[in-house]
């Protein structure tokens, strides 16, 4: 682990001692706790995300994750390729979400550390990456299907579809709650923000709810919300949407709304920590708001169709290790782990080529929320996503529960005009972002 | 949630007529007009106008008194607003308990920076803006490693709102806000007008030579600016910390505003700043209200290039510093 890593954690002492373990756990075989030892050489995965700074939230979280899942991993035997065992060991490189940052890290974990596999947040710090990673021949996953265009071969969208997988939440709400009938929708003016309106936009459009007025963006060095909350309630909408808003501005935004006395429907992409945001309003308000992301505890994650091994003793684990820190990315980089890891022993190798063509070999992949298809041509010029099923979460008395999965390519193949339209619209397209 | 809302809006225009729509279906940057909204706008103008006076006013009596642009000055802002959370949400002391704590506790902060950092660099204003910028980076790693770089969340003392009109509403965590500011820059007005020591203070800011003649201490007025200055905006992070939430680098957004208030108000003018602050929270509340956030921004910048072209010692400065 390197150096950048202490700066990433509340607590200094937590993170020594539980990287400590990993690393012991991880490194040479020495103390493994599983049955199973690891004998060959440590591959080495990078992890390029931010680990401080506003968007730490899904960066740090996917990182405590990928520990859990090396020691799991580790602890049977690591990853078998020609016959031998090889234990995985991490390599974090805080981005700070920044461009520059990330050039850097990607330079470091390919040059010096040697990695095979390099994971990222995505977003605004991606294009420097996407050009090493031509160069290098290094392949690189996104938890943001928006960074793929026909440019970047080596660049995989394997674990969430964002901002696609909003369209669930939003139809789901146009089937149970066919009284929502209007809305607004309010976003950070970035690349996170901006490809998630045009969805809304278009999952809205489908499921016959006007917005009724133009998002609202603001400035991503925003504090104060009233301001944003009360022209969003001026309108008087049956939904607030709150976009895929950073979850330092959902906490405000969700209390402002409380406080300036919204009663009707909050719908976003994450509530990550939500527990906070219940304290800080009541169980009540918050009662029936609707996102994406469940916890792995969830009673609907023991269905057949889950794709991550034993989901609620990772989230108990995790839980018990980093109190008070699951949120939307916790096991999305794990989960991408899962599918590298199978693709690896499929090729026989930890090599980047060898890796994706064994990834993509069937045109399928085993997605963390069911069997899933490569796809994204039409979107975003290229087949390197993985969409299946996603599930509509609700908090239900204080609790996030899922309700429903909802397939993605079912909602495409019906309304995928909609979204190309919106997503024109917002200057979003493979073919006018490159 | 609760039930929906019951009507759909009524179709908007502006005052000129038919609003121009950016994307086809929506109404224009103007749409959304009524009494209530603009008066429910001014009420979240004069929260931000409030505790961003209170940030600019100490770093116009620090630069006045000692002639250190402290860029350290948003720091002191984030210890007050961990004040609240560490004596408040940790220590379940009272809410008032832990923002007065916050404005001692950084206002002797103050007193040690001055003592330590700023009085050796009294004579050489560069070298007092970098140590301020050292001192900045070292707050923000000591926050990080002693409460990690997530946002701390602090529960409101209070849920409660008051209702000013119907439809116009203040949560009174925002209340204490404006009447903790309101009530500390009149008593520092007063003091300031009335007290030797604020006359001494004024004397220095004024002209140092002049007043070191007249047998003022340096070091003592020097020591009094330092106090009030950090305790102000010490103040404001612990007053403020239940509504933005401490964080490490919580200072850079403020510091920014607060170099726009003191440049447009004139630099070393108290007054300039307290109307600075609040011409800039309400163009920043109503270009976030009737337009966008980031148009907020772009407009507040403007703000202060105007300002600058045309009155380019600011609204109330002169041009020497005093």
């Amino acid at each position: 682990m390197s150096i950048e890593l202490i700066k990433r954690r509340l607590s200094r002492r937590r993170f020594i001692q539980s990287t400590a373990t990993g690393a012991a756990l991880a490194g040479a075989g020495i103390g493994l706790a599983g049955p199973v030892r690891a004998e060959g050489e440590a591959i080495k995965i990078g992890f390029l995300a931010p680990l401080t700074g506003d968007v730490a939230a899904w960066g740090a979280p996917g990182l405590y994750g990928c520990q859990i899942w090396a020691e799991r991993v580790n602890a049977n035997g690591g990853v078998i390729i020609d016959g031998r065992r090889h234990p995985v060991e991490f390599v974090a490189f805080d981005n700070e979400y920044s461009a520059a940052k990330a050039r850097t890290g990607a330079q470091k974990l390919i040059e010096d550390d040697g990695v095979k596999f390099i994971m990222m947040l995505g977003g605004d710090t991606m294009p420097p990456v996407v050009d090493i990673s031509n160069r290098t021949g290094m392949l690189v996953s996104t938890l943001l299907p928006s960074d793929l265009t026909p440019e970047t071969p080596l660049l995989i969208a394997p674990a969430e579809v964002h901002p696609i997988y909003n369209v669930t939440g939003v139809a789901w709400l146009g089937e149970n709650k066919p009284d929502l009938k209007t809305a607004m929708i309010c976003a950070q003016d970035d690349a996170l923000g901006r490809p998630s309106v045009a969805t809304y936009l278009a999952a809205f459009e489908a499921a016959g709810i006007d917005v009724i007025e133009e998002p609202l963006f603001f400035d991503i060095s925003t504090t104060d919300f009233a301001p944003i909350m009360t022209r969003m309630m001026a309108s008087d909408p049956d939904i607030i949407c709150l976009d895929t808003a950073y979850t330092d501005y959902v906490h405000p935004l969700c209390e402002q709304a409380f406080l300036q006395g919204y009663k009707g429907q909050i719908l976003s992409c994450t509530m990550d920590f939500y527990d906070q945001v219940v304290a800080k309003t009541s169980k009540e308000f918050m009662e029936g708001v609707i996102f994406q992301f469940p916890d792995f505890d969830d009673p609907k994650m023991n269905n057949p169709q889950i794709n991550f091994q034993d989901p609620g003793g990772f989230y108990n684990e995790y839980n018990r290790r980093f109190p008070g820190e699951w949120g939307a990315v916790s096991w999305e980089y794990a989960s991408i782990m899962d599918l590298w890891k199978a693709a690896a022993e499929s090729a026989n190798s930890a090599e980047p080529e060898a890796v994706l063509a064994a990834m993509k070999g069937t045109g399928t992949g085993a997605q963390c929320f069911g069997e899933a298809r490569w796809w994204g041509k039409e979107l975003f010029g290229i087949d390197n996503a993985l969409v299946g099923n996603w599930p509509v979460v609700a908090i239900d008395d204080g609790v996030a529960r899922i309700q429903e999965f909802r397939s993605i390519p079912a909602w495409w193949d019906r309304h995928k005009d909609l979204l190309i339209k919106h997503m024109e619209a917002m200057g979003e397209m493979y073919y006018q972002r490159i | 949630m609760g039930e929906a809302a019951a009507s759909l809006p009524v179709p908007y225009t502006s005052v000129f007529g038919p609003v121009p729509t950016v994307v086809s279906g929506f109404a224009g940057p103007f749409g959304v007009r009524s009494l209530e909204l603009i008066l429910q706008t001014f009420a979240n103008a004069a929260y931000a106008a409030s505790y961003l006076a209170l940030v600019a006013v100490g770093l116009v009596l620090i630069f006045g008194v000692m002639g250190i642009v402290n860029f350290a000055h948003g720091e002191l802002y984030m210890l007050g607003a961990y004040a609240t959370f560490y004596f408040y949400s940790e220590q379940q002391m009272s809410f008032l308990v832990a923002v007065a704590l916050g404005l001692v506790l950084v206002g002797a902060f103050g007193l040690l920076i001055e003592r330590g950092l700023f009085r050796p660099l009294r004579d050489n204003p560069l070298g007092g803006l970098i140590a301020s910028i050292g001192l900045l980076l070292c707050l923000q790693a000591a926050a990080a490693l002693e409460f990690g770089t997530k946002k701390k969340p602090v529960v409101a003392p209070t849920q409660e709102i008051l209702t000013l009109l119907p439809g116009v509403t203040l949560p009174w965590t925002r209340v204490y806000v404006i009447l903790v500011a309101v009530g500390l820059l009149t008593a520092l007005w007063i003091f300031l007008k009335r007290s030797k020591f604020g006359w001494a203070l004024r004397a220095c800011a004024q002209d140092p030579e002049a007043a070191a003649l007249q047998g003022i201490s340096m070091n003592q007025t020097a020591r009094l600016a330092m106090f009030i200055g950090a305790g102000m905006a010490g103040v404001a992070g612990a007053l403020t910390a239940p509504l933005v939430e401490p964080e490490p680098h919580m200072g850079h957004g403020i510091i920014v505003a607060a170099f726009i208030v003191i440049i447009v108000g004139g630099i070393g003018s108290l007054g300039g700043a307290v109307i600075a602050a609040v011409l800039y929270a309400l163009v920043q509340t109503f270009v976030t209200t009737y337009w966008n956030g980031v148009m907020a921004d772009i407009v507040g910048l403007l703000l202060m290039l105007i300002v600058l072209v045309v009155k380019p010692a600011g609204l109330f400065g002169v041009k020497d510093r005093a």
